[in-house]
């Protein structure tokens, strides 16, 4: 199998970097370990205010819809149920499937694995009912299943705020959220939770979860004050780091940035990695709100794009340049720190490599 | 438990399917994965962990963990978050280390 862009994952970014390379007429194929595109969209029931231009607000759900619905009338094959296992010598890209396994000639590749949940380690927390935030949402929302009934939170951000909301508003019994520290930030958070009758504990953390075959009990340590909670249900939202098996097969260089989810590929304001046909985009290139995803595709698909010869060095600074102010826009709405980590994560590579950054990305750097 | 009445989301549709569990009969809704199928039907252990034999059930729900494998239809460690239940399925819980495949996948 041949093709001009490999997209591996098919989420919010795998997706609309699909859009932007297959609306020029250039072959994509993009490969999906599920059974359906999407990510972790599938189960997003909140609204986005924050996203680029071409999106009005909308349900994460929906958005996959209208993502999905953008690209079905271009040239675009989609593999489900196939992953990407390895690399051969002659740097094709080894696919499998249940059943098979087959190299793809690709001239560039976008990878836009997404992320995985942190966990968080207390005795017992490989028990049947403790599970992330992340599934629990996909329970109630993907598949129409109840988790659990009584349901304790460990680890306090927007993510598992929005889930434990969600879970109380199908039936769950919250009997609390509880984080370590909780920062003035979180503020909001807590207020909002309080709101929806919630409680929330601060410098709290579990001391270990018993039971039978399944989570019955969980000990919870509030400043030395220990207390008892029957439930059969713990959430564990511990926040995100990006995806990077395909990545490190691809042989790409790694740099550490707390801001972005620790270790990301390094990579230019192109979002090219030292690898020269790889690019990445959305939480694999650092942990990013849903906005952020979506831009660093664009901005990944456009540069594959000029790598191939279909867009002009003009058209492709002009858009750029304009990128780049929407990535900022979006990501300084939810966090600015990474917004500036990203920018300093492409400085230090540029430096690295002795290689000038564009006369564009200097405004962006003075921005910081 | 199915939610029938979903606070945001429209109902699905009531296609229901039937499978076995360690051969008791069960249903499920068509379109669920397997993990869900069985949670919905109040099974939230799923197997035992090889070396310390403690129990396990469903964790991320995105098939990174492997802490819900299951064995269906004779294939053993099958990521029951990640394969949709299908009509007949017979899924076993995950007990230990498997065999070397059998049947087909002889020599």
């Amino acid at each position: 199998m041949k093709t001009d862009v490999l997209i591996i994952g098919g989420g919010p970014a795998g997706l609309n970097a699909a859009i932007e390379t297959a609306s020029r007429g250039i072959k994509t194929i993009i490969i999906e370990e599920s059974y359906a595109l999407g990510g972790q969209l599938k189960q997003q029931t909140q609204f986005f205010n924050n996203l680029p231009k071409q999106f009005d607000r909308q349900r994460g759900i929906h958005l996959m819809r209208t993502l999905i619905d953008r690209l079905s009338p271009l040239p675009v094959t989609c593999l489900l149920k196939h992953k990407m296992i390895g690399v051969y010598k002659d740097g094709r890209i080894g696919i499998a499937n249940d059943t098979e396994t087959f190299p793809i000639d690709a001239k560039k590749v976008i990878v836009t694995t997404g992320a995985a949940e942190e966990t968080d380690l207390f005795p017992g927390w490989t028990l049947p009912g403790v599970m992330t935030v992340g599934a629990a949402q996909i329970l109630i929302n993907r598949e129409r299943v109840l988790p659990g009934k009584n349901a304790l939170i460990v680890g306090l951000n927007s993510f598992s705020a929005e889930v434990t909301k969600q879970l109380k508003a199908c039936g769950i019994n919250i009997l609390g959220v509880i984080d370590k520290n909780v920062s003035v930030n979180d503020k909001k958070l807590v207020d909002g939770l309080e709101d929806k009758k919630i409680r929330v504990m601060v410098n709290t953390v579990i001391e270990r979860a018993t039971g039978a075959g399944e989570v019955e009990k969980v000990t919870i340590n509030n400043d030395g004050k220990k207390e008892d909670l029957d439930i059969d249900l713990i959430c564990i939202g511990k926040g995100l780091s990006p995806i990077l098996e395909p990545l490190e097969i691809l042989d790409c260089e790694f740099g550490f940035q707390a801001k972005l989810g620790g270790l990301v590929p390094k990579y230019y304001s192109t979002l090219g990695t030292s690898n020269p046909s790889v690019y990445v985009a959305g939480n694999a290139a650092g942990i990013t709100c849903l906005g952020g995803i979506l831009v660093t595709a664009e901005i990944a698909a456009l540069n594959a794009l000029k790598a191939l010869g279909v867009l002009n060095d003009n058209e492709a600074k002009i858009s750029s340049s304009f990128l780049w102010d929407e990535l900022r826009s979006m990501e300084s709405e939810e966090s600015i720190e990474t917004f500036i980590a990203r920018v300093a994560h492409i400085k230090e590579f540029h430096e690295e490599c002795e290689l000038p950054l564009p006369a564009s990305f200097h405004a962006i750097l003075e921005g910081c | 438990m199915y939610i029938d009445h979903h606070p945001i989301l429209e109902n699905h549709g009531n296609d229901q399917i039937s499978f076995f569990y360690d051969g008791t009969p069960l249903k499920a809704r068509q379109g669920q994965t397997i993990a869900a199928a069985l949670m919905m039907n109040n099974i939230r252990k799923f197997g035992i962990s090889r070396k310390l034999r403690q129990s396990r059930g469903l964790f991320c729900a995105n098939g990174r963990c492997c802490s819900c494998f299951v064995t269906v239809n004779g294939l053993e460690h099958v990521l029951s978050c990640t394969t949709l239940i299908e009509e007949g399925m017979e899924i076993k819980p995950n007990t230990g280390d498997p065999d070397v495949r059998g049947g087909i996948h002889e020599n």
